[in-house]
């Protein structure tokens, strides 16, 4: 640790090596190779079916990869279970919504908070752990403007509630990566462009890295430090978003008119 | 005090003073009543709050049979010892079903459960030198307690016994699904992806519920065995699995006292249909059905709508009249 200042450059936090996952005839995920610097924030964007939603499930141990590496701040952790990946700290929200709908918004980010715990699993009492990962879990209520739904039904908040709900679930674990999958999907133009205010604050502040999958793509130029494009699963162009928004290839294959 | 703790205590106060006033033969009922409650209630740890449902919990209440009759019949330990050996036993086996069961997920895991109870139910009749095979163990003895405590061995002191073990392990329960593995245990309950990938590993979760919930369940056995006298082959029958899964879901799964109340409804009914025809069983399956159309929330469900609404009427009226 004492000579890590004269390294020219901090490693990457993740880094996957040739990462490919094949089902049956479809190559979901081609052959990728990408870093991811701590403290960055990293888009991935590709029309539908390039991947990305796989890539993400690659990365959090979800499904394991046909071929090629997961590493993260060093350690190969590739096939690992996805729940001691999450240990590590990566944290990730779904493209679908996925939540406790029984449970209220508080008992939600309560249950993500408790699993940083060490005594996560005590059978009996339990009122400090509660307390602990209450307390964490309001502050990412707060932070995402959750407050007043607070005591609500989990399945009953609105729809834009909900994505913003999953989204302080992965907060209130206080992770090192916060892997987003489609934050801004379906909310309205309001809520999007306030969402995306507060992840922007948020990113900022806790200098958490990021991975993003996002299809509107002012929220991925604004909160963006680099973008990495798959088209058919593979990486067509991977840069600063100025780069990447002039590459002629991505023109092609997504940004179409947009550019 | 709420409501519920009050009705609790009112319910436990009547069920110690039950044997002053209550002929043998409704003793002999109650007995049972209380062992079958217990058997019920540690079935709704696994389907009312884990979601995980089982078809084959007889297994749990056999093994717990079997075991007590043979520490009982070939050994001198005395029966409170003999009943609490008998449980852990059969927690430590279900850590094995747990593991294998929980390699599948929703239908699958069930009829894994079910394997695992039939199988129980082959070996009770092929290994006879310790099961009796199709006999079973007979003339098990209620072995006086430690230091000569003979109140045990009693009906009334029987009763006594079964009833601690049945509030013991309800508090027990209380506790686990208040606790901060009961919150993970609710987690899986209604979205076991999400609980996952919040970095629990929710597999160990599902053995540790399975492992307690056949313990309390093998004491319910472990009990029944020496109260019946006998154990056979009937304990580990999976028709029981079925009666005890109706009876947690007509009581109201998710309450541990539903169960509980269904187990009591369910025995009663029987008791009392039985006595005018054969069929009886033809007309429990009708009050399921009804349940499952009409009060999915269960007899304790029903009850607590109905408290609340009174209580929260009796409170109006103290708070107007001051």
């Amino acid at each position: 640790m004492a000579h890590s200042d004269e390294r020219p450059s901090s490693p990457p936090l993740i880094e996957l090596t040739g990462l490919t996952r094949r089902y049956g005839a479809l190559v979901a995920v081609d052959n990728v190779n990408m870093q991811v610097a701590g403290g960055e924030t990293r888009a991935i964007i590709g029309p539908n079916g390039a991947g990305k939603t796989t890539l993400f499930h690659l990365i959090t141990g979800m499904v394991r990869p046909t071929a090629g590496r997961v590493r993260f701040a060093g350690e190969d952790i590739t096939g690992q279970a996805a729940y001691s990946i999450c240990q590590r700290g990566l944290s990730r929200t779904f493209q679908l919504t996925s939540l406790f709908p029984e449970m209220t918004a508080r008992e939600n980010v309560r249950l993500a908070a408790q699993a940083r715990n060490r005594r996560r699993w005590l059978p009996f009492g339990g009122a400090s752990v509660f307390k602990e990962a209450q307390g964490a879990g309001d502050a990412a209520l707060e932070l995402l403007g959750l407050t007043a739904v607070a005591e609500r039904a989990a399945g009953l908040l609105s729809h834009g509630d909900q994505r913003l709900l999953e989204v302080a679930m992965a907060m209130a674990q206080q992770p090192m990566v916060l892997l987003l999958d489609e934050p801004t999907q379906g909310l309205s133009v309001e809520e999007t462009a306030q969402a995306v205010e507060t992840l922007a604050r948020f990113l900022e502040r806790s200098r958490v890295t990021a991975l993003l999958v996002e299809h509107d793509m002012e929220v991925v130029f604004r909160l963006a430090h680099k973008i990495t494009v798959l088209h058919r699963g593979a990486v067509i162009a991977d840069g600063a978003p100025t780069a990447v928004k002039a590459d002629a290839r991505v023109q092609d294959a997504y940004l179409g008119g947009i550019g | 005090m709420r409501w519920s703790s009050l009705l609790g205590l009112a319910v436990v106060a009547v069920l110690i003073a039950a044997p002053l006033g209550l002929p043998a033969f409704a003793m002999t009922l109650l007995t049972e009543l209380v062992i079958l409650g217990l058997f019920a209630m540690s079935l709704d740890l696994m389907v009312g709050y884990t979601r995980l449902v089982s078809f084959g919990h007889v297994a749990a209440y056999g093994l717990g049979a079997y075991a007590c009759g043979y520490l009982l019949l070939n050994t001198s330990l005395p029966l409170p010892f003999a009943v609490l050996l008998a449980a852990v036993m059969t927690g430590t086996v279900a850590i094995g079903v747990g593991w294998v069961c929980t390699l599948a997920t929703g239908v699958s895991f069930s009829m894994l459960t079910l394997a695992f109870a039939q199988l129980l139910y082959a070996i009770a009749f092929k290994w006879t030198s310790v099961t009796g095979g199709s006999d079973g163990l007979a003339g098990i003895p209620r072995r006086a307690g430690p230091m000569g405590l003979t109140v045990l061995t009693t009906k009334t002191g029987f009763y006594y016994f079964a009833l601690a073990a049945l509030v013991g392990s309800y508090l027990l329960c209380r506790q686990l699904v208040a606790s901060p593995f009961g919150a993970v245990l609710r987690g899986i309950r209604e979205n076991e992806t999400k609980t996952l990938t919040l970095g629990y590993n929710t597999r160990l979760y599902k053995i540790a519920v399975v492992a307690i919930s056949y313990a309390l369940g093998g004491l319910a056995g472990a009990l029944y065995a020496p109260f019946a006298g006998f154990a056979n082959t009937e304990l580990l029958f999976w028709l029981l699995s079925g009666q005890v899964l109706i009876m947690v879901i007509v009581g109201g799964s998710g309450t541990l006292i539903g169960p509980i109340l269904g187990a009591a409804f369910f025995l009663l009914l029987e008791h009392q249909l039985s006595s005018y025809t054969e069929a009886w069983a033809l007309f429990f399956g009708l009050v399921f059905i009804g349940f499952i159309l009409f009060a999915p929330q269960g007899i304790w469900g029903l009850l607590t709508a109905w408290f609340k609404r009174d209580w929260m009427r009796l409170e109006k009226g103290r708070r107007h009249g001051t």
